[in-house]
């Protein structure tokens, strides 16, 4: 069963030359047959379900290699069909799922009970309803700030102002250098301290502006920066001011450019809210996290996961469908 | 506000006096003077790095002479004072790249200035813009954008988009040089066009035929200095420097 292993490639060059002038399916007549063995072996000799001990494992882990092994020796074959292909990466899949099933020592009677108990979420749910409002709200008002602030920031960087470039330099260096959790929690809880007092939701936005904004300030930098001098040489020579170059030619152009990361960062910002738990703003994870004391499950935790789920894959969905959309007109 | 007395007589369009350009510690214009009269076209030519699309920039200032005079139809316009958007409204420029704005159709590259710029009624500059398309033979190009044009076709929409402004003078900088051979001729009879009808053109530009045919005065660069000028049949048939007789030779 692991005659593949020793010394592959050479064996397989070697098989090639003999088989070569064979249809492929009669190539692998021999494989078929160690795969047989395979089959048979693990039948006979592969443990009980649970968590066996770590020899045991070992042994298990080197049967799924040989037939990974197996099924590798086929699809590196440029002839085979593509159905082929197919069925051989769906088995070595399933095959990992099922020993993962199998001999992780996962409870799974319990996952049923205990991460789907959804008999025990009564007045669960308006909270979540609330702690959604406030997820949305934080990403909504954080996102328009920074997006004024970072187009800002990138329209005066992109003019290469000696002065402001300075300090936007330093400003987007600070920021980025920054973890969130860390400019939230200082602002919460450090900045009392000396007389400034924010409310939660208000200091939480305020992080998430100061970093997100540095971000975007480089992403509708580099997109502005990505439009040839010939687009505002053309817009200059028509007589168009500098403000209606940047309005009428730069910018719809760089936002071909800007629209990936762009929405990339738009998405992260959504995701961050949920640092706000760290200063007790009430959003979603706050929430699900109260209600995990409360109901003694952990369902609130996982509902909470597949909401942040549904409202983002969508979200990156359509990122793509913007991207492919604006793709359509560009030039050269 | 054409200048007429201060100039002894004669009424250009264009005065270049003492231009000096420093990209740098690069000296590309070493003092170049240059009239163009009313309803002329001036073309300059020189192999590349003798400064001549620099001094064609220089005329609109999308390029900022390091020092020097530049009039317009008598007005001087490398001054604090003057507000040069409303100047180069008045000079159009066709670009060796095309330079359309490539996220709006033809029309609208046509029409973007007299909305913007001259103030006009969206439906006005639309009748005015088809108008220009349609002088440069692409009526039925109108929404269509850049990319889906040929090459010709893009460049003699940038050359309506100049023409809808209603300049006292074109500005073209090489504006054949992108351009596959097949799609030249197409560009040079627009551009002849415009030289019969009086316009005041500016061409930076090494088609001697189209030079020969076309060209009121030809002058020649070399370094950033104007080695000589005259009418074409004399700077192109029997050229008086030895420089210009070298660069002919090699273009032919």
């Amino acid at each position: 069963m692991n005659e593949s292993e020793p010394s592959q490639a050479s064996f397989l060059d070697r098989w090639r030359l003999r088989f070569g002038h064979l249809p492929w399916y009669r190539r692998y007549e021999g494989l078929l047959l160690v795969v047989a063995v395979w089959a048979a072996g693990g039948a006979w000799l592969l443990p009980e379900a649970g968590r066996p001990d770590l020899p045991v494992a070992l042994a298990v882990v080197a049967w799924y290699v040989a037939y990974f092994l197996a099924v590798a020796t086929v699809l590196v074959d440029r002839e085979k069909p593509t159905w082929l292909k197919r069925i051989g990466s769906l088995t070595v899949l399933a095959l990992f799922g099922w020993l993962f099933v199998r001999y992780s020592g996962t409870r799974w009677d319990r996952v049923q009970d205990q991460f789907f108990a959804f008999d025990r979420m009564d007045g669960v749910w308006a909270m979540y309803l609330q702690g959604l409002t406030v997820t949305l709200q934080l990403s909504a008002v954080a996102a328009a700030i920074s997006l004024v602030l970072g187009l800002t920031l990138g329209v005066l960087r992109s003019l290469h102002h000696p002065v402001l470039e300075l300090f936007i330099g330093l400003y987007v260096d600070f920021f980025r250098a920054m973890p969130l959790i860390v400019s939230m929690v200082v602002i919460f809880y450090a900045l009392p301290f000396i007389g400034i007092r924010l409310p939660a939701f208000w200091a939480a936005t305020l992080a998430l502006v100061l970093m997100n904004s540095a971000y975007q300030t480089e992403i509708f930098r580099a997109g502005i920066e990505s439009v040839t001098r010939g687009q505002s040489d053309a817009a200059a020579a028509l007589g168009l001011s500098g403000v209606q170059t940047m309005w009428h030619i730069v910018l719809p152009q760089a936002f071909r450019t800007i629209i990936p990361p762009l929405t990339n960062n738009l998405v992260s910002l959504v995701k961050d809210t949920a640092v706000a738990y760290v200063i007790t703003v009430p959003e979603l994870l706050t929430n699900a996290q109260h209600a995990v004391v409360w109901k003694r499950t952990p369902t609130p935790l996982i509902l909470s996961m597949f909401l942040y789920l549904a409202t983002l894959i969508p979200a990156i969905h359509f990122t793509r469908w913007l991207e492919r959309r604006s793709a359509r007109w560009v030039a050269r | 506000m054409s200048g007429t007395g201060a100039t002894g007589g004669r009424d250009p369009m264009i005065e270049m006096q003492e231009i000096h350009k420093f990209f740098g510690p690069h000296h590309v214009l070493k003092g170049l003077d240059l009239q163009v009269e009313r309803g002329t076209v001036v073309a300059l030519m020189g192999p590349s790095g003798s400064g001549k699309s620099t001094f064609l920039r220089c005329m609109n200032r999308i390029e900022e002479p390091s020092s020097g005079v530049v009039r317009i139809d008598g007005m001087r316009i490398n001054e604090l004072r003057v507000n040069i958007d409303q100047v180069r409204a008045d000079i159009g420029m066709v670009f060796q790249e095309y330079n359309l704005f490539p996220h709006l159709t033809a029309l609208a590259n046509v029409t973007l200035g007299l909305v913007h710029v001259r103030g006009r009624s969206r439906r006005e500059a639309e009748e005015v813009g088809r108008a220009a398309l349609a002088r440069v033979g692409l009526a039925d190009r109108a929404d269509q954008r850049p990319p889906e044009l040929s090459g010709g076709q893009q460049q003699r929409v940038a050359i309506a988009r100049s023409l809808a402004m209603r300049p006292k003078v074109l500005l073209f900088d090489e504006p054949t040089s992108a351009l596959d051979p097949e799609m030249v001729h197409e560009v040079l009879d627009t551009m002849r066009e415009l030289a019969t009808e009086g316009m005041t053109m500016v061409v930076v530009s090494h088609e001697l035929g189209f030079l020969r045919e076309a060209a009121s005065r030809v002058v020649m660069m070399d370094d950033g200095r104007i080695v000589e000028e005259g009418p074409p049949s004399q700077v192109l048939g029997e050229p008086e420097h030895e420089r210009t007789r070298t660069f002919l030779g090699k273009l032919l």
